[in-house]
């Protein structure tokens, strides 16, 4: 998958004021700024700094991080859904980069 | 060489080798201490220990690259305001923060980290009213993730 692609997993139904989990991956190297042990060159740093959590369009989460989040990064938080709408996760890396991702929530 | 420029050489080197041992534990000691410092704006003897923080997380981690923890804590989210993590002897002890809001529902934060070497991870939770609490563990590694 290519830097960036994400998924972000909701559960489709829920019930209204429940706390449901919200749980993503995102493929990125996350890797710190180091010397190449072989060539002695600077690599430079390429990680995620932010990634924020919206619903509704409101911000819910916002998360800061640098390289010392692993590799293709696993996150998991928690949502109160009081009405149906829309989970978006808005994220961005240290080369300009910036990805967004949407899943619906039904409540009932 | 001649016998001026070893002199000063070798009274370099002495200062070097006696000055280098007496720098290096302070430095190590304090680095999260100054990152924490850094990051919250207060000294880290001043966050308290609290057993309403749940901090999950392997006892031994197979690989230092993946080491894979959850925060949880029954403290009302209305109280809560950021939740920051740090592993202690990592080159760079802050990992990540995120700032939580009541539409979280409850204090609920899971992800994948590095980790150096053998040492604590901190979940430290910014409270509403300002001040800061905290739950350790420490998790042993065999291999490390770091580069």
């Amino acid at each position: 998958m290519a830097v960036g692609a994400g998924i972000l997993r909701v559960p489709k139904e829920a019930k209204k004021g429940e706390i449901v989990r919200v749980q993503m991956v995102i493929t990125h190297p996350m890797t710190p700024a180091r010397k190449d042990p072989q060539t002695g060159q600077e690599v430079p740093a390429h990680h995620l700094t932010k990634l924020d959590l919206f619903f509704n369009d409101k911000l819910v989460s916002s998360i800061n991080m640098a390289a010392g989040v692993s590799a293709n990064p696993f996150m998991a938080l928690t949502l109160k859904v009081e009405e149906s709408g829309v989970v978006k996760i808005a994220y961005e890396d240290n080369k300009g980069g910036k990805w967004e991702k949407t899943a619906e929530i039904k409540v009932s | 060489m001649d016998r001026r420029k070893f002199l000063t050489l070798s009274a370099v080197a002495v200062m070097g080798l006696t000055l280098a041992p007496a720098f290096k534990p302070a430095f190590g000691a304090t680095k999260l201490e100054e990152e924490i410092q850094k990051r919250l704006g207060v000294q880290l003897s001043q966050v308290k220990e609290v057993a309403e923080i749940k901090l999950t997380a392997p006892t031994i981690a197979e690989s230092g690259a993946n080491v894979p923890i959850t925060v949880e804590s029954t403290i009302p989210i209305e109280q809560v305001e950021r939740l920051y993590i740090f592993v202690d002897k990592n080159p760079i002890p802050w990992v990540a923060d995120v700032s939580l809001t009541p539409m979280n529902g409850q204090v609920f934060f899971s992800t994948r980290i590095k980790m150096g070497e053998t040492s604590n991870v901190r979940a430290i939770l910014k409270l509403k009213d300002g001040s800061y609490v905290m739950a350790t563990k420490e998790v042993k590694v065999t291999a490390g993730g770091c580069g």
